[in-house]
Formats: C-alpha cells, structure tokens, sequence
C-alpha cells in the first residue's frame, strides 16, 4: 500500500455513504477537521506523474477515467454537498492531503455555503444563421423595407440594391442573435443563484453545423431544477423555426462555481 | 426535439465532458495535477480524433475534398 497514491474526487461536509452504489467500491473517506474526503488509492503504474501525462494522451483511458470520476462525484452529490476536484488531483501522502485540507479550511467552508443545496446545469445556445436568414423580411423592418424598393426598382438598380441587402443582413443577423440569445440567457438566468460564461467553442470541436452563441453555466437549487429545467422545454418551443437550438446537460457538481483561495 | 434530459444527459460528448473535469474545480492543489499544458495536449488530441471521424464521415459520404 506504501506505493500507492492517493486520487482525489471531492470533499464534503457530511459523511458520505459509500455503500449505496457498487461503482464507489474500492473509494476511501478520509475524514479530517470536519470534512470527508472521497479518495481511492491509485497506482503509480497510471498516475505517477509521467505516467498519467502520458495516458492523457489515450483518450479511451481518457474518457474512461473522466466518465468514472463525474460519475462517482454525481453519485456522492445526490445525498450530500460536494466540492469536486479537478480530474487526476493526487497527493502522494495522506499528511500532503491533510495539510491541504488545513491550508485551505477557510475556503473550503465559504465554498460550501455558495453550493450548499444546489447543483449545475449547463446551457449552450446554437442558431442556424442560414435559418434565420430566411426569415429575415419577417424579422428585421430595415430588410423588408430594402426589399420592398428592390422589388419596384429596375434591374439595374436592384442588383445593387440587392448588394446593399447582403450586408445589412450580415449586421442584422447579428443583431438577431445577439438579441434572442440575450432574452434566453435572461430567462434562464432568473431561474438560478448564478451563472458562469465559458468560451465559445468553433464548429470543429462541436461537430455542429450551426454557430455556437452561448456556452454557460447555471448554478441551480436542487428543489428549483424542475423548475429549470421546464422554463429550457418552454424556451426551446418559444421561437420555433428561427434556427435556435438550446442544449442543456445536467446536474453536474458544481464544478464551475467552486473556487479556492489559500488561507491567509 | 429533446424533452428527456435524463437521457440526454447520459449522452454527453466527450468534449462537454472534458470541459469540467480538466478545466473546473479545485485546480491549484496536489502533489500531482494536470497541467494547462498538459490540457491544451489533451484539446488537441480531441481535435485530432473530432477531425478523423469527420474525415471518415466525409469519406464513407464521398464528398472528401481533393488535397
């Protein structure tokens, strides 16, 4: 056992039960100060250093090993509240954790009040720009009125009016989007106690035809994530054939809402 | 249109996956914890393997684009 080292999933402030679910067999809970810390003692032969370095580039193992570690902190979040970890957190000793744990109590504590009862949910928000193009004259009153006078102009007037229409619609698209998204995000936003923005992501990492204009995430109470999760179903149906696509996965542990700042 | 969201949740894509794991939560801790660089390997290594099977999709469709 000497050899082995030691993973971190999460620390929560209640004893967790890890005999509820067979996927947490083999997990350890330390409890120190007043926090339980979930841990499952790991080998060098996957997580020394230079080796977890060189399986991050496997991504089986990779995914592999992310699933089980989202799943095992999902699993413990259910009954109690979690502050996850980062995946492939390892201390060499229990004294290297403990003296983590003491460094960092404060922050620990001021954590667990923030997430206490909730969980997180994320949100992206997708349009089809060609979609919404369509129905440009519908949506914007500058292009329905170019329109108008394209079509009582002459040929030659109306290609270049029709020119003039290709740009405008360019600006107005954005508008759009930028106005839609804004309204959803607002709905969504009342719905939760905060909320977080990650990068957008390009269409070569999302697979997706369409144009990613929102990544967020929303911390939600527990009792209020049906909640949630019905004003999503409503938003989604609220302008239908614009080219808006909300997708929504959840509850994850909070990870984008904790934070830890060193005692000071 | 997905109403489902326990099933869909099942099916989260590796990237929305990796996105909290390696990016979120309590980072600045550990005797041993994957490293910004490390990280930006493990995006790649995605990409790669995203670019692939889009490369095999377009292949198996007959639509690859001359080099």
């Amino acid at each position: 056992m000497i050899n082995d080292l030691i993973y971190v999933y999460c620390i929560s402030n209640s004893p967790p039960d890890l005999r509820k679910n067979n996927a947490l067999e083999g997990l350890k809970c330390i409890t120190f100060q007043g926090f339980y810390t979930v841990v499952k003692l790991v080998s060098y032969s996957e997580f020394s250093e230079e080796n977890l370095k060189k399986n991050l580039s496997d991504i089986t193992w990779l995914e592999f090993n992310a699933r089980a570690h989202v799943r095992i902190i999902s699993l413990l979040m259910e009954d109690c509240t979690v502050i996850p970890f980062k995946f492939g957190t390892i201390y060499h000793t229990q004294d290297s954790l403990k003296k983590f744990i003491t460094d960092y109590s404060d922050s620990f504590i001021e954590n667990f009040l923030i997430i206490q009862g909730k969980e997180e949910w994320s949100v992206k928000i997708y349009c089809d720009r060609r979609t919404l193009c369509e129905r440009i004259d519908e949506l914007s009153e500058e292009a329905a009125t170019l329109e108008k006078e394209i079509m009582a102009s002459a040929p030659g007037k109306a290609f270049l009016l029709r020119r003039k229409k290709a740009d405008l619609i360019e600006n107005e698209l954005n508008k759009l989007t930028k106005s839609y998204g804004q309204e959803y995000y607002n709905e969504i936003n009342k719905m939760s106690e905060n909320t977080t923005l990650n990068n957008l992501l390009p269409k070569e990492l999302t697979g997706r035809e369409d144009t990613m204009i929102l990544n967020s995430a929303f911390l939600v109470r527990k009792d209020k994530a049906v909640d949630f999760v019905t004003t999503i179903s409503f938003l989604r149906k609220k302008y239908p054939d614009l080219g808006f696509d909300i997708e929504m996965t959840g509850p994850w542990p909070p990870f984008s809402f904790v934070s830890i700042q060193e005692k000071l | 249109m997905q109403d489902n969201v326990i099933d869909r949740s099942k099916d989260i894509t590796i990237l929305e996956l990796l996105d909290r794991v390696l990016n979120k939560g309590v980072i600045l801790t550990g005797d041993i914890v994957i490293s910004v660089a490390d990280i930006d390997l493990v995006y790649l290594g995605v990409k790669l393997m995203l670019s692939s099977v889009e490369t095999m999709e377009q292949l198996r469709s007959g639509q690859s684009k001359a080099e």
